[in-house]
Protein backbone atom coordinates (compact mmCIF):
# COMPACT_ATOMS: atom_id res chain seq x y z
CA UNK A 1 0.00 0.00 0.00
CA UNK A 2 1.22 3.46 -0.52
CA UNK A 3 1.75 5.86 2.09
CA UNK A 4 -0.77 8.76 1.39
CA UNK A 5 0.87 11.97 1.07
CA UNK A 6 0.72 13.79 4.93
CA UNK A 7 -1.61 16.73 5.64
CA UNK A 8 -0.54 19.82 4.75
CA UNK A 9 -0.76 23.31 6.53
CA UNK A 10 -1.05 26.48 5.23
CA UNK A 11 0.78 28.05 8.07
CA UNK A 12 4.20 26.35 9.74
CA UNK A 13 4.19 26.26 13.16
CA UNK A 14 7.01 24.59 15.58
CA UNK A 15 5.52 21.25 17.16
CA UNK A 16 7.55 18.83 19.12
CA UNK A 17 7.49 14.75 19.43
CA UNK A 18 9.25 12.67 22.48
CA UNK A 19 9.94 9.48 21.18
CA UNK A 20 11.61 6.57 22.97
CA UNK A 21 14.56 4.59 21.28
CA UNK A 22 13.98 1.59 23.01
CA UNK A 23 16.36 0.04 24.46
CA UNK A 24 18.67 -2.57 21.96
CA UNK A 25 19.70 -0.82 18.97
CA UNK A 26 17.67 -2.32 16.04
CA UNK A 27 15.14 -4.57 17.80
CA UNK A 28 13.04 -1.96 19.44
CA UNK A 29 12.40 1.01 17.39
CA UNK A 30 8.54 1.22 16.34
CA UNK A 31 7.47 2.10 12.67
CA UNK A 32 5.55 5.17 14.51
CA UNK A 33 8.87 6.62 16.63
CA UNK A 34 10.93 6.02 13.15
CA UNK A 35 8.56 8.26 11.11
CA UNK A 36 8.17 10.78 13.90
CA UNK A 37 12.60 10.84 13.38
CA UNK A 38 12.32 11.40 9.85
CA UNK A 39 9.66 13.79 9.24
CA UNK A 40 11.43 16.18 11.91
CA UNK A 41 13.59 19.48 10.80
CA UNK A 42 15.48 18.76 13.82
CA UNK A 43 16.29 15.96 16.15
CA UNK A 44 17.42 16.00 19.64
CA UNK A 45 19.19 12.89 21.02
CA UNK A 46 19.73 11.91 24.96
CA UNK A 47 20.65 8.22 23.70
CA UNK A 48 22.11 5.15 26.59
CA UNK A 49 25.22 4.63 24.32
CA UNK A 50 27.15 6.42 21.36
CA UNK A 51 26.91 3.23 19.00
CA UNK A 52 23.07 4.29 19.32
CA UNK A 53 23.47 7.87 18.57
CA UNK A 54 25.45 6.69 15.46
CA UNK A 55 22.63 4.70 14.36
CA UNK A 56 19.89 7.59 14.88
CA UNK A 57 22.35 9.60 12.64
CA UNK A 58 21.41 7.48 9.75
CA UNK A 59 18.13 8.15 10.10
CA UNK A 60 18.39 12.41 9.99
CA UNK A 61 20.76 14.23 8.75
CA UNK A 62 20.31 16.76 11.24
CA UNK A 63 20.86 14.83 14.91
CA UNK A 64 22.11 16.98 17.70
CA UNK A 65 23.21 15.66 20.72
CA UNK A 66 22.50 16.45 24.06
CA UNK A 67 25.36 14.35 25.94
CA UNK A 68 27.59 17.24 25.57
CA UNK A 69 25.68 19.50 28.12
CA UNK A 70 26.47 16.95 30.88
CA UNK A 71 29.75 17.68 32.56
CA UNK A 72 30.78 16.34 35.92
CA UNK A 73 30.19 19.07 39.03
CA UNK A 74 27.29 20.81 37.28
CA UNK A 75 23.63 20.29 38.27
CA UNK A 76 21.95 17.82 36.20
CA UNK A 77 19.06 19.85 37.00
CA UNK A 78 20.82 22.83 34.68
CA UNK A 79 21.35 20.72 31.99
CA UNK A 80 18.08 19.36 31.89
CA UNK A 81 16.98 22.65 31.78
CA UNK A 82 18.81 23.43 29.13
CA UNK A 83 17.35 20.64 27.18
CA UNK A 84 14.40 21.93 27.11
CA UNK A 85 15.41 25.11 26.30
CA UNK A 86 17.08 24.00 23.03
CA UNK A 87 14.51 22.08 22.20
CA UNK A 88 11.76 24.78 22.76
CA UNK A 89 13.88 27.20 20.90
CA UNK A 90 13.86 25.13 17.93
CA UNK A 91 9.67 24.48 18.24
CA UNK A 92 9.63 28.64 18.60
CA UNK A 93 11.12 28.91 15.21
CA UNK A 94 8.48 27.26 13.74
CA UNK A 95 10.33 23.34 13.24
CA UNK A 96 8.89 20.19 13.86
CA UNK A 97 11.11 19.21 16.75
CA UNK A 98 11.98 15.43 17.61
CA UNK A 99 13.66 14.55 21.26
CA UNK A 100 15.12 10.99 21.41
CA UNK A 101 15.90 9.39 24.42
CA UNK A 102 16.56 5.67 24.96
CA UNK A 103 14.22 3.46 26.51
CA UNK A 104 10.87 5.20 27.35
CA UNK A 105 11.02 9.18 26.77
CA UNK A 106 8.53 9.14 29.95
CA UNK A 107 10.06 7.07 32.11
CA UNK A 108 12.63 8.87 35.04
CA UNK A 109 13.36 11.19 32.43
CA UNK A 110 12.78 14.92 33.58
CA UNK A 111 12.55 16.92 30.35
CA UNK A 112 10.58 15.22 27.85
CA UNK A 113 7.68 15.85 30.53
CA UNK A 114 9.30 19.36 30.69
CA UNK A 115 9.21 19.94 27.75
CA UNK A 116 5.76 18.81 26.24
CA UNK A 117 4.29 20.80 29.25
CA UNK A 118 6.00 24.07 27.94
CA UNK A 119 5.14 23.20 24.53
CA UNK A 120 1.63 23.15 25.01
CA UNK A 121 1.17 25.99 27.82
CA UNK A 122 2.60 27.99 25.02
CA UNK A 123 0.03 26.40 22.00
CA UNK A 124 2.14 24.35 20.50
CA UNK A 125 1.72 20.83 19.40
CA UNK A 126 3.59 17.86 21.55
CA UNK A 127 3.28 14.40 21.91
CA UNK A 128 5.19 11.97 23.59
CA UNK A 129 5.52 8.39 21.70
CA UNK A 130 6.44 5.57 24.30
CA UNK A 131 9.35 3.28 23.43
CA UNK A 132 10.47 -0.10 25.11
CA UNK A 133 11.71 0.69 28.26
CA UNK A 134 14.51 -1.06 30.51
CA UNK A 135 11.76 -1.68 32.76
CA UNK A 136 10.09 -3.46 30.33
CA UNK A 137 13.59 -5.26 29.04
CA UNK A 138 13.94 -6.55 33.07
CA UNK A 139 10.41 -8.22 33.04
CA UNK A 140 11.13 -10.53 30.18
CA UNK A 141 14.93 -11.11 31.22
CA UNK A 142 14.41 -11.51 34.50
CA UNK A 143 10.80 -13.79 34.40
CA UNK A 144 9.15 -11.29 36.59
CA UNK A 145 5.41 -11.03 36.31
CA UNK A 146 4.68 -7.25 38.32
CA UNK A 147 1.44 -8.83 38.34
CA UNK A 148 1.87 -11.51 40.32
CA UNK A 149 3.03 -10.04 44.26
CA UNK A 150 3.00 -6.41 42.79
CA UNK A 151 5.66 -4.50 42.37
CA UNK A 152 6.94 -1.01 43.81
CA UNK A 153 9.64 0.67 41.52
CA UNK A 154 11.53 3.76 43.00
CA UNK A 155 14.74 6.07 42.14
CA UNK A 156 16.63 4.89 44.80
CA UNK A 157 17.26 7.99 46.39
CA UNK A 158 13.93 8.94 46.81
CA UNK A 159 13.87 5.75 49.74
CA UNK A 160 16.69 8.27 51.63
CA UNK A 161 15.10 11.39 50.92
CA UNK A 162 11.68 11.29 51.59
CA UNK A 163 9.64 8.50 53.83
CA UNK A 164 8.28 5.87 51.64
CA UNK A 165 6.40 2.17 52.33
CA UNK A 166 8.47 -0.37 51.03
CA UNK A 167 6.09 -3.77 50.93
CA UNK A 168 8.41 -6.86 51.24
CA UNK A 169 5.61 -9.11 49.88
CA UNK A 170 5.92 -7.48 46.50
CA UNK A 171 8.70 -7.03 44.25
CA UNK A 172 11.17 -3.92 44.68
CA UNK A 173 12.64 -2.30 42.02
CA UNK A 174 15.73 0.12 42.56
CA UNK A 175 17.35 2.47 39.69
CA UNK A 176 20.15 4.49 39.42
CA UNK A 177 21.77 2.64 42.86
CA UNK A 178 24.78 3.60 41.70
CA UNK A 179 23.89 7.68 42.10
CA UNK A 180 22.13 6.99 45.65
CA UNK A 181 22.16 9.56 47.89
CA UNK A 182 24.05 12.35 45.03
CA UNK A 183 21.87 15.29 47.04
CA UNK A 184 24.43 17.82 44.53
CA UNK A 185 22.96 16.80 41.49
CA UNK A 186 26.10 17.21 40.18
CA UNK A 187 27.97 13.48 40.60
CA UNK A 188 27.65 10.74 37.97
CA UNK A 189 28.39 7.83 40.47
CA UNK A 190 28.11 7.58 44.66
CA UNK A 191 30.37 5.59 46.35
CA UNK A 192 29.89 2.36 49.02
CA UNK A 193 29.24 4.55 52.24
CA UNK A 194 26.61 5.94 50.28
CA UNK A 195 24.87 2.54 49.30
CA UNK A 196 25.34 1.20 53.14
CA UNK A 197 22.64 3.73 53.98
CA UNK A 198 20.54 2.45 51.59
CA UNK A 199 20.97 -1.31 52.97
CA UNK A 200 20.70 -0.61 56.25
CA UNK A 201 17.38 1.17 55.22
CA UNK A 202 16.64 -2.05 53.49
CA UNK A 203 17.23 -3.74 55.95
CA UNK A 204 14.24 -2.83 58.02
CA UNK A 205 12.34 -5.46 56.06
CA UNK A 206 14.67 -7.80 54.29
CA UNK A 207 16.93 -10.01 56.18
CA UNK A 208 20.95 -8.88 54.81
CA UNK A 209 21.04 -12.67 53.72
CA UNK A 210 17.76 -11.47 50.87
CA UNK A 211 19.04 -12.25 47.50
CA UNK A 212 19.20 -9.24 45.13
CA UNK A 213 19.49 -8.93 41.85
CA UNK A 214 21.60 -6.27 39.84
CA UNK A 215 20.34 -6.17 36.50
CA UNK A 216 21.42 -4.35 33.10
CA UNK A 217 19.90 -4.84 29.79
CA UNK A 218 21.61 -5.12 26.58
CA UNK A 219 21.74 -2.17 24.44
CA UNK A 220 23.83 -3.05 21.89
CA UNK A 221 22.16 -6.40 19.68
CA UNK A 222 25.45 -8.55 19.82
CA UNK A 223 25.30 -8.27 23.88
CA UNK A 224 23.31 -10.55 26.26
CA UNK A 225 21.74 -8.85 29.99
CA UNK A 226 23.82 -8.57 32.93
CA UNK A 227 22.56 -10.74 35.79
CA UNK A 228 24.32 -10.21 38.52
CA UNK A 229 22.76 -12.46 42.12
CA UNK A 230 24.20 -11.54 45.45
CA UNK A 231 23.39 -11.28 49.43
CA UNK A 232 22.10 -7.33 50.10
CA UNK A 233 24.91 -7.13 52.67
CA UNK A 234 27.02 -7.06 49.65
CA UNK A 235 25.40 -4.45 47.76
CA UNK A 236 27.80 -1.40 49.04
CA UNK A 237 31.06 -3.38 48.03
CA UNK A 238 29.60 -4.74 44.38
CA UNK A 239 31.35 -2.72 41.43
CA UNK A 240 27.89 -1.19 40.27
CA UNK A 241 26.94 1.38 37.27
CA UNK A 242 24.33 3.85 37.13
CA UNK A 243 22.69 2.75 34.85
CA UNK A 244 22.42 -0.88 36.58
CA UNK A 245 18.92 -2.00 38.65
CA UNK A 246 18.99 -3.67 41.82
CA UNK A 247 15.52 -5.65 42.11
CA UNK A 248 14.62 -7.16 45.32
CA UNK A 249 12.50 -10.29 45.22
CA UNK A 250 9.32 -10.68 47.65
CA UNK A 251 11.08 -11.39 51.59
CA UNK A 252 7.39 -12.37 52.77
CA UNK A 253 4.40 -14.37 51.20
CA UNK A 254 0.93 -12.46 50.89
CA UNK A 255 -1.12 -12.38 53.75
CA UNK A 256 -4.38 -13.17 53.63
CA UNK A 257 -7.04 -10.17 54.53
CA UNK A 258 -9.45 -11.44 56.33
CA UNK A 259 -11.59 -8.93 57.35
CA UNK A 260 -11.90 -7.81 53.52
CA UNK A 261 -12.67 -11.23 52.57
CA UNK A 262 -15.60 -11.62 54.77
CA UNK A 263 -16.76 -8.28 53.60
CA UNK A 264 -17.03 -9.62 49.98
CA UNK A 265 -18.37 -12.73 51.05
CA UNK A 266 -21.29 -11.16 52.76
CA UNK A 267 -21.41 -8.90 49.26
CA UNK A 268 -21.34 -11.80 47.31
CA UNK A 269 -24.52 -13.16 49.91
CA UNK A 270 -26.87 -10.31 49.27
CA UNK A 271 -26.28 -10.07 45.88
CA UNK A 272 -27.05 -13.54 45.44
CA UNK A 273 -30.30 -13.17 47.53
CA UNK A 274 -31.01 -10.24 44.95
CA UNK A 275 -30.76 -12.58 42.23
CA UNK A 276 -33.35 -14.97 44.19
CA UNK A 277 -35.64 -11.98 44.63
CA UNK B 1 33.55 -4.50 4.42
CA UNK B 2 29.90 -4.42 5.15
CA UNK B 3 29.29 -1.19 7.30
CA UNK B 4 29.25 -1.91 11.47
CA UNK B 5 26.27 0.06 11.90
CA UNK B 6 24.17 -1.35 9.02
CA UNK B 7 24.83 -4.73 10.52
CA UNK B 8 24.33 -4.24 14.07
CA UNK B 9 21.08 -3.06 13.15
CA UNK B 10 20.58 -6.05 10.50
CA UNK B 11 21.41 -8.09 13.63
CA UNK B 12 19.32 -6.58 16.10
CA UNK B 13 16.14 -6.84 14.32
CA UNK B 14 16.44 -10.75 12.83
CA UNK B 15 15.39 -13.27 15.79
CA UNK B 16 17.57 -15.90 14.59
CA UNK B 17 20.69 -13.66 14.70
CA UNK B 18 19.66 -11.96 18.08
CA UNK B 19 19.55 -14.75 19.79
CA UNK B 20 21.92 -17.01 18.30
CA UNK B 21 25.03 -18.10 20.18
CA UNK B 22 28.31 -17.28 19.76
CA UNK B 23 29.42 -19.64 17.23
CA UNK B 24 26.47 -18.97 14.73
CA UNK B 25 26.70 -15.35 15.36
CA UNK B 26 30.46 -15.55 14.26
CA UNK B 27 29.89 -17.67 11.42
CA UNK B 28 27.28 -14.73 10.30
CA UNK B 29 29.45 -11.81 10.83
CA UNK B 30 32.21 -13.86 8.48
CA UNK B 31 29.57 -14.51 5.88
CA UNK B 32 28.55 -10.90 5.96
CA UNK B 33 32.44 -9.29 5.78
CA UNK B 34 31.74 -7.75 8.67
CA UNK B 35 34.83 -5.46 10.16
CA UNK B 36 37.42 -7.23 12.86
CA UNK B 37 36.09 -5.09 15.30
CA UNK B 38 33.01 -6.29 15.23
CA UNK B 39 33.50 -9.66 14.78
CA UNK B 40 35.85 -9.67 18.09
CA UNK B 41 33.24 -7.53 19.94
CA UNK B 42 30.56 -10.08 18.83
CA UNK B 43 32.85 -12.97 20.34
CA UNK B 44 33.53 -11.36 23.97
CA UNK B 45 30.80 -9.09 24.47
CA UNK B 46 33.13 -6.47 24.75
CA UNK B 47 31.80 -3.30 23.49
CA UNK B 48 35.73 -1.81 23.86
CA UNK B 49 36.73 -3.05 20.41
CA UNK B 50 33.91 -1.38 18.75
CA UNK B 51 34.99 2.18 20.21
CA UNK B 52 38.47 0.91 18.21
CA UNK B 53 36.59 1.51 14.92
CA UNK B 54 33.99 3.87 15.50
CA UNK B 55 35.51 6.38 17.93
CA UNK B 56 34.08 6.75 21.36
CA UNK B 57 31.58 8.70 22.71
CA UNK B 58 30.88 9.22 26.52
CA UNK B 59 27.09 8.74 27.16
CA UNK B 60 26.64 9.57 30.57
CA UNK B 61 24.14 8.38 33.04
CA UNK B 62 20.80 8.42 33.15
CA UNK B 63 18.61 11.32 34.05
CA UNK B 64 18.11 11.45 37.51
CA UNK B 65 14.39 12.64 38.66
CA UNK B 66 15.63 13.13 41.95
CA UNK B 67 15.58 16.93 42.69
CA UNK B 68 14.96 17.10 46.61
CA UNK B 69 14.46 21.36 47.09
CA UNK B 70 15.96 21.78 43.55
CA UNK B 71 12.55 21.41 41.88
CA UNK B 72 11.82 25.14 43.01
CA UNK B 73 14.94 27.08 42.61
CA UNK B 74 14.57 29.94 40.50
CA UNK B 75 17.56 29.19 38.68
CA UNK B 76 17.48 30.97 34.97
CA UNK B 77 19.15 28.04 32.13
CA UNK B 78 22.43 29.50 31.23
CA UNK B 79 21.59 30.18 27.52
CA UNK B 80 24.80 31.34 26.79
CA UNK B 81 27.20 28.04 27.76
CA UNK B 82 28.81 26.13 25.18
CA UNK B 83 28.57 22.46 25.41
CA UNK B 84 31.90 21.05 26.20
CA UNK B 85 33.45 19.86 22.78
CA UNK B 86 32.62 16.37 21.62
CA UNK B 87 35.74 14.22 22.90
CA UNK B 88 38.15 12.96 20.48
CA UNK B 89 38.62 9.41 20.03
CA UNK B 90 41.55 7.79 22.58
CA UNK B 91 41.58 10.65 24.71
CA UNK B 92 38.31 10.76 26.79
CA UNK B 93 38.14 9.28 30.27
CA UNK B 94 36.21 6.50 30.61
CA UNK B 95 32.33 6.89 31.07
CA UNK B 96 30.34 5.51 33.99
CA UNK B 97 28.08 3.66 31.70
CA UNK B 98 30.55 1.06 30.64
Amino acid sequence: MQTPPAPSSGTRRGSLACVGLGMTLGSHLTPLARSHIEQADVVFAALSDGVVEMWLERMHPDVRSLQPYYREGKSRLKTYRQWVELMMAEVRAGKRVCGVFYGHPGIFAWSPHKAIETARAEGYEAHMEPGISAEDCLYADLGIDPGRFGCQHFEASQLLFYERRIDPAGYLVLWQVGLVGDRSLARFQTGSAYRQLLVELLARDYPLDHEVIVYRGATLPIEKPRVRRLPLRELPQAPLTAEETVVLPPAQSLRPNIAMQQRLEALDELEKAGDVA
Amino acid sequence: MTDTIDLLEAIGRDASLRHASAEELAKALEQAQASEALAAAAASGDRARLFEELGHRECEPPQSTQMPGHEEEEEEPDQHEEPRPSPVPGQEKPSPRR
